[in-house]
């Protein structure tokens, strides 16, 4: 198998994101945890759904699955279900994630399914031209509500704890070494990864620019232990600041896993040499 | 004998089903043909009406509907719902313990007023008494011999449940049995009633069918979301694929369970979901995604009333404007219409052939009297099945994979996750043929007619469109789907008659099949489109489609909308109005008329 190195995943085309964008950030780390697991491109899948950080798989050089808005999630459980030898990685914003496409992270968090969610968020629709998302802070103004945003923010890492997601984390496109650290543990990990990304947007949102963020960020204290769900979630609701690291980990059967019980236990009934023409003779 | 009808009727949770599902399996497997229709309420008990009507036959019978010979009623209610529908000299079945003072009454019948409580009670239990009744009719049909057979398909039904169950189901049927050999005195014109077998066939629903192709064309992966009527599919391949190594995968809604098909294609499986109406609106998006990011797969839709929540458990085939157009944009993607249980098998494999050759979605229009009813189908030729895999490129190190190469039929090779050299990011935007996103007019009008050339590719290997009838007649009919039944019994009756009618059955109902309309137009003075909606929407498709041809032939159109299937009577009724009116040379335009 050949080495890999950070320049083999470089995509045909070239990332069209803005000068400064924080997503440039989190595209080297990932491509710096695959180089150091040594991902093939072949064996690889990155899907996303719809918005800025969903282009993601045009600039990586395996395959890619470019959905609509709000799949990712689905579309990269469905392909991870039908090929598990894939490492599959799904990819995307706070609008597609956490709005429109909200019910399947609910979903994704039960299943446990072996692949990575990395989320980039930077508060803002920054695809449709800055409007507020579901993290968006309230009283933030933008062309769609001039005078205020009137609903409260959803948290990210507390919503995947309460899911049960079995590894989660949270980076800051400001700090490439830790990202590249918890991106590494998330592709590492057996089971449902979600790796909460804050990635300021430079364009739309003025209120979470990297100087803001960076006052607010915080390490997780290194004693923190990463079994404590209940603990994991007092840092994800923490008002003094935005903690970053590995919140939680814990290892359970992943879906794939379920569904290989579920079909030894068909098989066990069926036998070995169970063909189309045996379904059938229940109807005769 | 050669054709005998059996109805049973009650109240939703007495076990009208079970016992028709068992008297089907029986009797087919005495070798004699089974048609079936099921009407049931979307309560699972309550004051719903469930129905359940068997034709047995020795050749196979077109549909079920019609007058019964043997009336069954677990209920009051249906007695006298029913009264009227029991032929001349037929035998009406009621329980004198529920109704023990029958008001209504035919003196052309037979009528039995059992103890079917009373003996149910006592063989088993009230539970039970729908077996019982079963058991009545058993011994009504002495010559067909279909105890031994019963017995044995109540084990079959209720292995997994409990020996209890099985032996109270085996005691209240022969219960039922010994009180009519022992105490009806009989009056009925049955007791010589005798049908030959014609050796073995298979027995299963339209659901079922479709379950069943899947496997056979190599389907390894379902996601689906409960729905009446599909769920019948789900819940055949949740048991059947695992014992494949395949997986059905129950998902947190319908906009999830065809994405994640979407994910199973693209990673090379041939995938497919089931659903209907409310669930077919929410998988239009990722259609379109399938039909632009050209990834196979199949999506069963077994229709029912709508629009909205509709009538959950009626029929109506009224999602075949959803089916062409629903998604937005230029969307090519193929429509398929099974006309019958047997069609439900073979159009399924058509499915899965044209999604992988083709790489589009392709859609089968079942709908609530197909996909539950059951029937029979004559053995099928698994090893003569023609089963279509997916184009792969011959791929070596240091080759420029195009995922979307413009190609001469539109087919572009197919790589997949794990192959290598094959890499490639597929898009909902509109993409080169290198697959980058971008939104150069010339690439949107190059790569649309490329998608859409598929579908001109396609247009010769679809199966042709099935006809029935005289091909000198000079009225026509034009129908799609479950219809084909009552319209071809129709035909059978009016040839009796001396009218005749030629019907017109196109399977693949898009790309819109002007070819075969154009010639079966041909010699038509006048043409009916029978179709289950209120729209008219295979009729204004084709009239819209087909301006270029016969401008002679007048078309009207023949709908029903109130959630029951057509009968043959119904539409003989209007074939003769319309032989009449053609034959006076009336104009035709006391029915809303287009002419092509």
């Amino acid at each position: 198998m050949k080495q890999m190195e950070i320049n083999d995943y470089k995509g045909r085309v070239k990332p069209s994101w803005c000068p400064g964008c924080g997503n440039h950030a989190v595209l080297m780390a990932l491509k710096k945890s695959m180089a150091e697991l040594n991902f093939q491109t072949h064996d690889t899948a990155i899907v996303s759904g719809i918005g800025c950080s969903s282009r993601f798989p045009f600039f990586m050089s395996t395959y890619g699955f470019h959905t609509i808005h709000g799949r990712a999630l689905p579309v990269a459980i469905g392909l991870k279900q039908a090929n598990p030898d894939i490492n599959v990685i799904a990819v995307g914003g706070d609008g597609d994630g956490l709005s429109i496409g909200g019910n399947h992270f609910i979903h994704a968090g039960r299943k446990n399914p072996n692949i990575t969610y990395i989320m980039m968020d930077n508060e803002i629709y920054a695809l449709t031209k800055g409007q507020c998302s579901p993290t968006s802070r309230i009283g933030t103004t933008t062309k769609c509500n001039p005078y205020a945003w009137t609903a409260d923010r959803i948290n990210p890492v507390l919503m995947a704890l309460s899911f049960n997601t079995s590894y989660v984390a949270r980076g800051y496109s400001g700090d490439i070494k830790q990202l590249e650290q918890i991106i590494t543990g998330a592709l590492r990990h057996k089971g449902f990864a979600f790796v909460h990304i804050v990635s300021p947007c430079v364009q739309y949102n003025k209120v979470s620019s990297f100087e803001k963020i960076k006052e607010l960020v915080r390490d997780l204290p290194q004693d923190h232990d990463l079994e404590d769900r209940v603990n994991a979630m007092k840092y994800a609701f923490a008002p003094e600041g935005l903690y970053t690291g590995v919140f939680y980990k814990s290892e359970r059967p992943t879906y794939e896993e379920r569904f290989n019980d579920v079909i030894a236990k068909a098989k066990s009934i069926a036998g070995d040499n169970y063909t189309v023409k045996d379904s059938m003779k229940q109807f005769q | 004998m050669k054709d005998l009808r059996i109805k049973i009727s009650g109240t939703s949770g007495q076990g009208i089903i079970s016992s028709g599902d068992i008297l089907s399996y029986a009797t087919t497997r005495k070798g004699y043909y089974v048609t079936t229709y099921r009407a049931f309420p979307s309560e699972i008990r309550g004051d719903g009406k469930c129905y359940y009507t068997l034709r047995l036959s020795e050749h196979k019978a077109l549909t079920a509907t019609g007058d019964v010979d043997i009336q069954v009623c677990l209920d009051e209610d249906t007695i006298f719902e029913c009264m009227n529908n029991i032929k001349q000299d037929g035998i009406l079945i009621y329980d004198s313990d529920l109704v023990p003072d029958l008001k209504q009454t035919r003196n052309d019948i037979c009528i039995y007023g059992i103890p079917l409580l009373s003996i149910a009670k006592k063989a088993a239990s009230e539970r039970s008494r729908n077996m019982t009744a079963l058991g009545i009719v058993v011994s009504l049909l002495k010559n067909l011999h279909l105890e031994e057979q019963i017995l044995k398909d109540i084990e079959v039904r209720y292995k997994l449940k409990s020996q209890e169950i099985i032996d109270a189901n085996k005691n209240a049927l022969n219960a039922g049995v010994k009180y009519a050999n022992e105490q009806l005195i009989r009056k009925d014109r049955y007791l010589d009633a005798k049908m030959t077998s014609t050796g073995a066939k298979l027995i299963m629903s339209g659901n079922e069918a479709i379950g069943l192709a899947a496997i056979a064309a190599g389907c390894r992966f379902f996601s689906g979301y409960p729905i009446t009527p599909a769920t019948e599919i789900m819940e055949y391949l949740a048991k059947e694929l695992p014992k494949f190594g395949g997986k059905m995968i129950q998902c947190e809604d319908e906009i999830a369970a065809i994405n994640y098909a979407l994910g199973a294609s693209f990673a090379g499986v041939k995938s497919m979901s089931a659903t209907s109406g409310p669930g077919f609106s929410l998988m239009q998006e990722a259609l379109g995604l399938a039909s632009m990011a050209e990834l196979p797969v199949v999506i069963a839709d077994v229709q029912r009333c709508g629009p909205s929540t509709g009538v959950p458990t009626k029929t109506e085939q009224s999602d075949l404007f959803a089916a062409m157009y629903g998604t937005h944009g230029d969307c090519p993607k193929i429509v398929l219409a099974p006309m019958d249980v047997a069609d439900c098998f073979y159009q399924t494999i058509n499915a899965f052939n044209f999604a992988e050759q083709y790489q589009v979605p392709v859609i089968i229009l079942s709908d609530a009297s197909l996909g539950p009813r059951r029937e029979c189908v004559d053995l099928i030729d698994f090893d003569n099945l023609k089963i279509v895999n997916r184009q792969k490129p011959a791929l070596k190190e240091g080759d420029v994979y195009n995922r979307y190469e413009d190609t001469t039929t539109g087919i572009s090779p197919i790589t997949c996750p794990g192959d290598l050299y094959g890499e490639h990011v597929i898009t909902g935007l509109e993409h080169t043929e290198e697959n980058a996103p971008t939104p150069e007019p010339d690439v949107h009008r190059k790569m649309t007619e490329k998608r859409f050339r598929k579908l001109e590719t396609a247009a010769g290997q679809f199966s042709k469109a099935k006809t029935y009838g005289s091909e000198d007649a000079s009225i026509g009919i034009i129908s799609w789907g479950s219809t084909s039944g009552p319209v071809f019994e129709a035909i059978d009756k009016a040839q009796e008659k001396g009218i005749k009618v030629q019907a017109l059955y196109p399977r693949t109902l898009y790309p819109v099949p002007t070819d075969w309309i154009k010639d079966f137009v041909k010699n038509k003075e006048v043409v009916i489109v029978i179709e289950a909606n209120y729209n008219a929407q295979f009729k204004s498709t084709i009239v819209e489609r087909c301006t270029h041809i016969n401008r002679g032939t007048e078309v009207l159109e023949f709908l029903k909308y109130d959630g029951t299937p057509f009968t043959p009577e119904e539409i003989y009724d209007e074939i003769e109005r319309v032989a009449k009116l053609q034959q006076d040379k009336c104009a035709l335009s006391t029915n809303k008329h287009t002419h092509f």
